[in-house]
């Protein structure tokens, strides 16, 4: 059991990596300066449902330090920033998953994941250049986040109704 | 819109309606506030620096009066006389000391950017103003 565990775990970082490479590809920026999809949080989530708070944690992490390496951006403001980022939205949605499951669907879990990026990004970016000019910024992230996160809720929710019932997560 | 319908709770709608209320808020607040404090942010200054550092502002609608305003400054030379008049500053009389008395040539001052500089008396006087129609300016 245990090995299939972490052959899935590594399956889903591979997953995110891919994701996360694929979705720097779409042009979002034109629309606001360093917007993003979050396609990369498909995995950390499933790995979420999945496993559980720890799998998911391993995800993350194992996505954004290999992801950072490969793109070059290891250890700069953007490893810092989707850090950041990732870290506030993972344990955001977390938070409403073991706690507000009954109320919520996957689709609010991924959109408070993808509201508490935006707000730890912004907070880093904060310290990073220290203009408190950069919460302005804030709102119109949060609005575009909006979609965005309906969109990697709904993604998760047809996900796990297709994956085999060994590797499937709690029923959503 | 049917399909989507069937996955969100009302917890879910209740979020979403939250966070676009809270996003509009937050876009709109700026521009509520920059509009009420519009004729505040308007205000120039004089700024006058003397040899110990110690920079002294004066608003520049202070200067709006029948009679000049003088300021007497006093540097290692002697004292100069500052004058600021409906919204211009200049640098009346320096010191019997000072050799080339760039500053009284200078002339009036009214609005940021130029600055006038007393190097033997240790003074310097500028005007700043918050919405400069210029960034930064380098010499």
């Amino acid at each position: 059991m245990r090995t299939r565990k972490i052959v899935i775990i590594a399956l889903l970082v591979g997953l995110g990596l891919v994701l996360h490479l694929v979705e720097n590809m779409i042009p979002l920026s034109f629309l606001i300066p360093g917007a993003k999809l979050g396609l990369a949080n498909i995995a950390n989530l499933l790995g979420l449902i999945i496993f559980g708070f720890t799998a998911g944690l391993q995800i993350l992490l194992l996505r954004i330090f290999l992801g950072s390496i490969l793109a070059g951006t290891f250890m700069t403001i953007n490893f810092y920033l989707s850090l950041s980022g990732g870290l506030l939205g993972y344990l955001a949605m977390s938070l409403f998953f073991y706690f507000l499951r009954n109320k919520f669907s996957m689709i609010g879990i991924s959109l408070s994941g993808a509201v508490f990026h935006n707000i730890g990004q912004i907070f880093t970016a904060y310290f990073i250049i220290s203009n408190d000019a950069i919460f302005y910024y804030l709102p119109y992230l949060i609005l575009l986040a909006l979609p965005t996160g309906i969109g990697i809720g709904l993604v998760v929710i047809f996900t796990n109704n297709y994956l085999p019932r060994e590797i499937k997560g709690i029923d959503i | 819109m049917d399909k989507l319908n069937k996955y969100l709770t009302i917890s879910d709608k209740i979020l979403i309606l939250l966070i676009v209320v809270f996003s509009i808020i937050m876009i709109v607040y700026p521009f509520v506030t920059a509009y009420f404090n519009q004729s505040e942010d308007q205000e120039a200054y004089i700024y006058i620096k003397n040899r110990t550092k110690n920079i002294q502002r004066i608003p520049i609608s202070d200067t709006y009066k029948e009679e000049p305003m003088k300021i007497e400054v006093e540097g290692p030379l002697g004292i100069s006389i500052i004058e600021a008049h409906n919204g211009r500053v200049r640098l009346k009389e320096a010191p019997e000391e000072d050799p080339a008395k760039i500053c009284e040539k200078t002339g009036w001052i009214d609005k940021p950017g130029p600055s006038i500089i007393c190097v033997p008396n240790k003074i310097s006087i500028w005007i700043e103003r918050s919405d400069s129609e210029l960034d930064a300016i380098s010499w």
